[in-house]
């Protein structure tokens, strides 16, 4: 199936479980979609980190506090959110994942719920390294114009990084916190 | 280095004569040296011969980073580059240029800690260092560009997460002021080292690194890092109560959470940085531009009656926000030092006011933008009465054979070491005394002008009660001098006058030590070391007891960063161990002495401007006296003695020193 046509079915489901609940049969869906359809429902939600560029200064905080939190090391490479500043007009947006309600990421993972996992107290869409294959099939099903997932190299192998939302952090992200003109914000997740 | 924390573990050294590139062990260097100017410092001792000069193929051209660059440490961005100068007057010697950006964390993380540049190619080239290699380039297409269309033609080719410091048509034209450029305004200016990329036909750096900063204890870190962060919040020190930066403000480096800088929108024609209207970096230098500076209240108030020439007829123009940024951005794509408008529109106006209207056929009209427009160019690619200021003033006064009056403001505005001048109390600004007294024994004893390194010695001034333009009505002087009682064991080392001058002078020498450290580190000068904090609202200065802020802050987050165990009097001994180095280095490779550095001891005959307060020769000497007695150095000669350097670790220094006779 191609991709394009998996893309538009996955919507076509997700907006039609949405509308109709769990109404599914009869509408003619096969077994994989009503599948796909209850699971989309059972998904916690999750916040979302949001940049702001507006208020960003490319001081890259963010980066290093992120990846000195989660990797032990100080490195832009390494974080999960990346700040790419156009430095002689001054703009400075950020990528940081967008924590979809429907995750295009989570179902494209070959080994759905052991890499990419949905964390179930806080919804986050985060990716377990140990079990990542790093084929990138979540990068490549990311709807956005610029995929804030990235494959990086760590010890020989090639994972997948993204935000988890500093999930086992019990002040939530780092970046957040840190970040010292609240061009960050945590948006909690909408139930 | 096998697991190196803090470090990257490897400096780059580049022969531009052989065309080769090699890498050393930062281990030879640290911890001892820590980093920046204290690993420059140990190199320039080891391998700088006396008698190199400027543009020489000897000479050593460093740009550093310490173990903070790149990680979560508050204002470890900041770097700094060391050479041999070609601006320093009278002999260019080994000095220091500090410099902030992004290029330093992008260096470590290709895997390194410094480049050292000697030797001079022949053809231009740019240096390409990229995870753990480094090229060196064929840059005859981009010689002749400015800075900013050097960095985008190099992003174009090489990724547009590089880092690049370059030089522009100022650099390859050897203005003695000529800047290492970065960015929009990140720069090393005053030392000219820019001068010295081109003499060895380097066009530029340019940095990519997917490498990481390894933290030794990373959870410590971060909180020393909050911890940090949180100290410095109300930012620089020149504000007692300050604030949270606004949208309207930029951090200079990497992993800076403060906003020093404003940023200006403008659409500056012509000088490639980009088309439309943006945004641009501008900082302390730009005001020079924009608001002028007015030392014309200096002669009339305090030395008519006992000088009879004037030395500062006008204030220096300021052009406004639009011009003056508009200039300040021409300045940053020739790749020229911003400092010197000021000092050249002096210059240029008294050559006015005394009857010179032109100079090698140029009309002389300071106030008129278009001038300085033109001028600016002129300069950059030295061409009719740009070439001869292109050599900075005294040298301008000499080529020129110009009139003692003229001398003598070229010498007013760079008194010592061929600098200008920078919070010496006269002139422009204020430093009441005590805080002249620290200021005048670091710019005695140093290499170039030191405020650029020493702040924390000058900004206590804006926690004095008004004067002349800066002061706060809202501190306490009682609990200023509580503070540093703290510190020192008395408060009457911020006392007015000439009182405790050995207290006093013990005070200028540690923070002389902490100044180096600092540079070795590296951390923000406007912010460190924290001997004041910061407060964020006049209720909450008022409600403190004191006005200490934490003289620890670096090592707190120096620990866990690097796994090593040193405290804050360790990390205090490397710097005291930079400082008595670099004087070793003056003394070998440049005669340094005691009468080398009274040589501006006029200067301070002269009345401070705020109250008056000056001295005489036998002031000056019991100061010198006890200064040197602080730093343990001979009385007579100004040398290092061996007690102190072997203290410090020094041994093979003084062996040096007293085999060519220059040791006490």
């Amino acid at each position: 199936m191609s991709d394009q046509k998996r893309v538009t079915r996955r919507e076509f489901v997700r907006d039609f479980a949405v509308v109709t609940g769990a109404a599914a049969v009869g509408v003619g869906l096969s077994k994989e979609a009503l599948a796909e359809v209850q699971v989309i429902k059972e998904i916690p939600k999750a916040g979302v980190v949001v940049h702001d560029p507006s208020l960003c200064r490319g001081c890259k905080i963010c980066e290093v506090a992120c990846s000195a939190s989660h990797d032990g090391e100080c490195s832009s490479y390494l974080s999960r959110i990346h700040i790419k500043p156009n430095d002689l007009d001054l703009v400075f947006s950020g990528l940081v994942c967008s924590q979809c309600e429907s995750p295009s990421c989570y179902f494209a993972c070959p080994k759905k719920d052991q890499a990419l996992c949905i964390d179930k107290e806080t919804g986050a869409r985060y990716i377990n390294q140990d079990e990542c294959l790093g084929c990138g099939q979540c990068i490549e099903a990311c709807p956005l114009p610029e995929a804030p997932i990235w494959l990086k190299t760590v010890k020989g192998r090639e994972v997948a990084f993204k935000c988890d939302l500093c999930r086992g952090r019990a002040a939530g992200p780092i970046c957040v916190e840190l970040c010292p003109r609240k061009a960050l914000t945590f948006e909690e997740r909408r139930d | 280095m096998a697991k190196t924390y803090g470090w990257a573990g490897k400096i780059l050294r580049v022969d531009l004569t052989k065309g080769t590139v090699k890498t050393e062990d930062t281990a030879k260097y640290v911890p001892e040296y820590i980093g920046g100017k204290g690993v420059a410092t140990r190199i320039a001792w080891n391998e700088l011969k006396p008698g190199v000069k400027a543009y020489d193929p000897e000479n050593l051209l460093m740009f550093m980073t310490g173990p903070f660059a790149g990680t979560l440490a508050p204002t470890g961005g900041r770097g700094i580059v060391c050479a041999v100068s070609p601006r320093s007057y009278p002999i260019e010697w080994f000095t220091y240029s500090g410099m902030g950006g992004h290029w330093t964390a992008e260096l470590k993380y290709a895997g390194f800690d410094g480049v050292v540049v000697k030797g001079n190619s022949r053809k231009p080239v740019y240096l390409w260092i990229n995870d753990g290699k480094a090229e060196i380039k064929d840059a005859e297409k981009l010689w002749g560009l400015g800075t900013f269309a050097t960095q985008t033609k190099l992003k174009a080719e090489q990724g547009d997460q590089t880092q690049v410091i370059c030089i522009g048509p100022g650099g390859e034209n050897k203005v003695l002021y000529a800047t290492v450029q970065h960015k929009l305004s990140n720069a090393a200016g005053n030392a000219g080292f820019g001068a010295v990329m081109g003499a060895k036909k380097l066009k530029a750096i340019a940095i990519r690194g997917t490498g990481g900063v390894k933290v030794a204890n990373p959870a410590q870190f971060i909180s020393a890092c909050k911890e940090v962060a949180d100290l410095i919040s109300a930012g620089p020190t020149f504000n007692p109560i300050g604030g949270p930066p606004g949208p309207g403000s930029l951090p200079c480096s990497h992993g800076c959470p403060l906003g020093c800088t404003s940023m200006r929108k403008g659409d500056p024609a012509g000088l490639e940085v980009g088309s439309g209207t943006r945004n641009m970096m501008k900082h302390c230098v730009d005001p020079m531009y924009t608001w002028g500076w007015d030392r014309t209240e200096y002669p009339t108030k305090f030395i008519k009656k006992e000088y009879t020439g004037d030395i500062f007829t006008r204030p220096t123009k300021g052009f406004g926000d639009d011009i003056g940024s508009e200039l300040q951005t021409i300045g940053e794509g020739l790749g020229i030092s911003g400092w010197n408008y000021v000092n050249n529109y002096v210059w240029v106006s008294a050559c006015v006011d005394n009857g010179i209207a032109e100079l090698n056929g140029h009309k002389l009209e300071p106030d008129k933008p278009d001038f300085w427009r033109d001028l600016l160019y002129k300069i950059a690619y030295r061409e009719g009465i740009g070439d001869i200021l292109a050599d900075d003033l005294i040298r301008a006064c000499e080529r020129l054979n110009m009139p003692e009056k003229i001398k003598k403001i070229a010498l007013w505005s760079e008194p010592m070491w061929g600098f200008g001048t920078h919070r010496i109390g006269r002139g422009a600004e204020s430093q009441p005394s005590p805080i002249w007294i620290y200021t005048m024994c670091h710019w005695i004893t140093d290499s170039r002008d030191p405020l650029q390194s020493h702040h924390q010695s000058s900004f206590v001034e804006y926690w004095f009660p008004p004067h002349h333009g800066a002061g706060s009505p809202d501190t306490d002087f009682k609990k200023l001098k509580a503070t540093y009682a703290r510190v020192f064991g008395t408060g009457e080392v911020m006392e007015p006058g000439f009182g405790h001058i050995k207290e006093k002078t013990e005070a200028a020498a540690y923070l002389g030590d902490r100044a180096n450290l600092k540079d070795s580190l590296l951390v923000c000068d406007w912010c460190f070391p924290r001997l004041l904090s910061g407060f964020m609202s006049k209720d909450e200065l008022t409600a403190a007891t004191d006005y200490y802020g934490d003289l620890d802050a670096e090592t707190k987050m120096f620990v866990p960063l690097t796994g090593l165990n040193m405290s804050t009097a360790d990390l205090e001994k490397a710097g005291e161990r930079v400082r008595n180095l670099d004087r070793a280095l003056h003394v070998r490779n440049y005669d340094r002495t005691r009468e080398m550095d009274s040589t501006a001891e006029w200067v301070f005959e002269y009345p401070e401007k705020s109250d008056g307060s000056k001295l005489d020769k036998a002031m000056f000497n019991k100061i010198v006296d006890y200064f040197y007695e602080a730093r343990g150095w001979d009385k007579k000669t100004g040398w290092p003695t061996r007690a102190k350097l072997e203290k410090l670790g020094l041994k093979d220094v003084a062996d040096e020193l007293a085999g060519i006779g220059r040791l006490p």
